[in-house]
């Protein structure tokens, strides 16, 4: 078969499609060393977050109210009792650790006490951080550390609208995105991806129209007959 | 005190329950004006007409930042307490997160700060892979920082523009918007998309950066460097713009660290919290820069970080340039070598039967990390401190996602700058700390 050129230059040299050319398999990815093992150090781990001395401190302030401390990937997680989370924070603080970075929570609704949360604090000098974490059931409110990080408010208040954990002592524990008239916790496991129809009322569709009020009606399986 | 001027106040509103001016969500603006009524702040300047009025800004224009909604209580000219709410670009992204593979749900992070997409993108992708262990090749991880750095340059040029037009002048804002024109050619040259560039993938990249690519880049740095030398000159010492900035919105080191600021906001109050410093990743052990600081801590001090940190990422992008070509080229894959970790290459996929099965896998079931661990990787975002939290249960999508978002802490502490401040100065104040809506609200 003759190969057509697929374009050819001013002095004649001819380039020929690349589709006509025969194909040589270059296996640029195909695993050539061994998988690693799975205990493997992790490449991402930092220096940052490896806080042995700071969690001893912790212990001997703390005692028992100090429980188990997990670690994966270089970052150690340290459980504290729920009622003690602001005077851990306040020690910490006096520590140094005079930044908070974080404050989220996770919900593990399968278990007792289904929702975590988690408070990330940074030494900057010393360039360490830790993570506090509590556990607590639905309906129990969590101190609120806002006395000692005012950062914390707004995290408290996202941490109130996705998930509904209150936080005693919190200066205006409002909904952070959801409208206050919005009844749901949006970030629980319970709550349906798609919404809960008539959750949240929405602008008419057309002028004079009424209130929308679900606006997935067809996904929510309400498909007008007609 | 009855106060008159109040739009959409519910009290006016709950009166007549006919009455059907504000039919959404009357609860939450009844809470808004209650909190501001119920603020505490003591401000020294008495104002001589006694008049106090409430101003609703937003949730449009301020200098259009966003969707962000100020409620302020007005002494005269001077505001006596703010309020801020948030939350009209909410989409959710940490529930969306639940239910989409790791890989698909890069798209949705170029939406969150889209100003600089590319970092958002490189900051999921280190979450992800230091939560399943997954190594990325040196070549990667040179484009990755590289990249990285034009977005900062990218996000800091839109700042610039929009905030000195904000204090009145025009003219800057159509020169940094020619450099970020050569900067969306760069994007659209490397990942094949101008804004939303999803160039990052999980264990890698998604292609090599071209030759012409690199060529781009040269170009872009030999000519910048010359032009921010000239803003500087006009800006530096320019008595409209320094009067307008200086001592606007000061911040003590103390206040900035207990507010949470992050970002340049936080540096400008001379504290010493850069990640790429505090917690190198990708390159940035092995390049060297400077962190720019400050230590007045006011609008003015702000705007010198941002355009000295520009001047710094242009040093680390020549450094990158440097290990991408040339007798310093760092070669080898730009994606992770294994199956199970990263998409196979397309020539694999498109001529053998593993590739393309290793490619299906990858799509339906992606990265699997181990059951019950997690992790939090932070980066250095233009903004600031960008991080995402991530909790995995074992299969390929995350049981939690949460994003700790530079704009969201920023805005926090805006509401304390806000009260005390000249309302003329709100929007120069916006400006400074510089929010974007789509990653505060999440």
């Amino acid at each position: 078969m003759k190969k057509e050129p697929l374009h050819i230059a001013s002095d004649g040299t001819e380039t020929i499609d690349p589709a006509q050319e025969k194909q040589t398999l270059k296996f640029l990815f195909t695993p050539a060393a061994p998988p690693k093992s799975e205990g493997a150090p992790n490449p991402h781990a930092k220096a940052s977050t490896q806080v042995g001395e700071t969690i001893d401190a912790l212990r001997g302030e703390f005692g028992d109210a100090v429980g188990e401390v997990v670690e994966y990937a270089g970052e150690q997680t340290v459980f504290v009792e729920r009622e003690r989370i602001v005077e851990v924070v306040r020690f910490l603080k006096a520590q140094g650790f005079t930044y908070l970075s974080d404050l989220g929570t996770i919900d593990r609704f399968t278990e007792d006490d289904r929702f975590e949360v988690f408070y990330s604090l940074c030494h900057i000098p010393k360039r360490k951080r830790i993570r506090v974490k509590l556990r607590v059931g639905d309906g129990i409110s969590v101190p609120s550390i806002t006395g000692v990080h005012r950062a914390a408010t707004w995290h408290e208040r996202e941490a109130w609208d996705m998930m509904g954990i209150s936080f005693d002592g919190h200066p205006d524990l409002r909904r952070m995105f959801m409208p206050e008239d919005f009844e749901y916790h949006p970030a629980r496991k319970e709550f349906p991806t798609l919404g809960i129809p008539g959750s949240l009322p929405l602008p008419p569709q057309e002028n004079d129209g009424e209130i929308t009020l679900d606006p997935f009606a067809r996904a929510h399986g309400n498909i007008p007959e007609d | 005190m009855e106060i008159k001027n109040r739009p959409f106040a519910v009290d006016t509103v709950r009166q007549d329950p006919d009455d059907e001016t504000f039919t959404f969500w009357p609860r939450h603006n009844e809470a808004l004006y209650k909190r501001l009524e119920s603020k505490h702040v003591h401000i020294e300047q008495g104002d001589p007409l006694e008049a106090e009025m409430t101003l609703n800004i937003g949730p449009q224009h301020p200098a259009t930042h966003g969707v962000l909604r100020v409620v302020v209580k007005l002494d005269g000219e001077n505001i006596r307490t703010a309020v801020l709410d948030i939350g009209y670009l909410h989409r959710g992204l940490e529930k969306f997160a639940e239910v989409k593979t790791f890989q698909e749900f890069m798209p949705y992070t170029d939406r969150m700060d889209y100003m600089s997409p590319y970092n958002s993108n490189v900051a999921w992708c280190l979450s992800v892979e230091k939560l399943a262990n997954i190594e990325v090749p040196q070549r990667a991880q040179w484009i990755r920082t590289m990249m990285c750095e034009c977005a900062r340059i990218s996000a800091h040029l839109l700042w610039i523009g929009t905030m000195v037009m904000d204090a009145g002048a025009l003219s800057v804002f159509l020169w940094t918007f020619k450099y970020r024109e050569e900067l969306y050619s760069i994007f659209d040259e490397v990942a094949g998309a101008r804004f939303t560039v999803s160039h990052s993938r999980i264990g890698g990249v998604a292609f090599d950066v071209s030759p012409t690519a690199l060529d781009l880049i040269q170009r872009f740095c030999d000519n910048f460097q010359n032009d921010i030398a000239d803003w500087k000159k006009l800006l530096n010492r320019n008595r409209i713009w320094i009067d307008r900035n200086k001592d606007i919105g000061t911040l003590s080191a103390e206040e900035c660290l207990d507010l949470g600021f992050t970002g340049p906001n936080l540096r400008a109050c001379g504290i010493d919290y850069d990640i790429r410093i505090f917690e190198p990743y990708l390159k940035y052990d092995e390049v060297e820069f400077d962190v720019p600081m400050r230590t007045e801590g006011d609008s003015l001090a702000r705007y010198f970080v941002r355009v000295e940190e520009m001047e710094q990422s242009l040093r680390i992008i020549r450094q990158c340039l440097d290990r991408l070509r040339g007798p310093n080229e760092v070669k080898g894959p730009i994606r992770a070598d294994n199956a199970k970790h990263a998409y196979a290459s397309k020539d694999e996929v498109y001529y053998s039967m593993e590739g393309m099965i290793h490619d299906f896998l990858m799509t339906d079931v992606g990265v699997a990390p181990p059951d019950g661990v997690e992790v939090y990787h932070a980066t250095e975002a233009p903004k600031g401190e960008l991080g995402f939290f991530l909790a995995s249960d074992g299969t390929g999508s995350p049981w939690r996602m949460k994003i700790n978002s530079p704009s969201f802490c920023n805005l926090q502490g805006l509401e304390h700058l806000l009260e005390g401040a000249m309302v003329a100065d709100t929007v120069v104040l916006i400006g400074s700390i510089d929010p974007v809506m789509g990653e505060a609200d999440k």
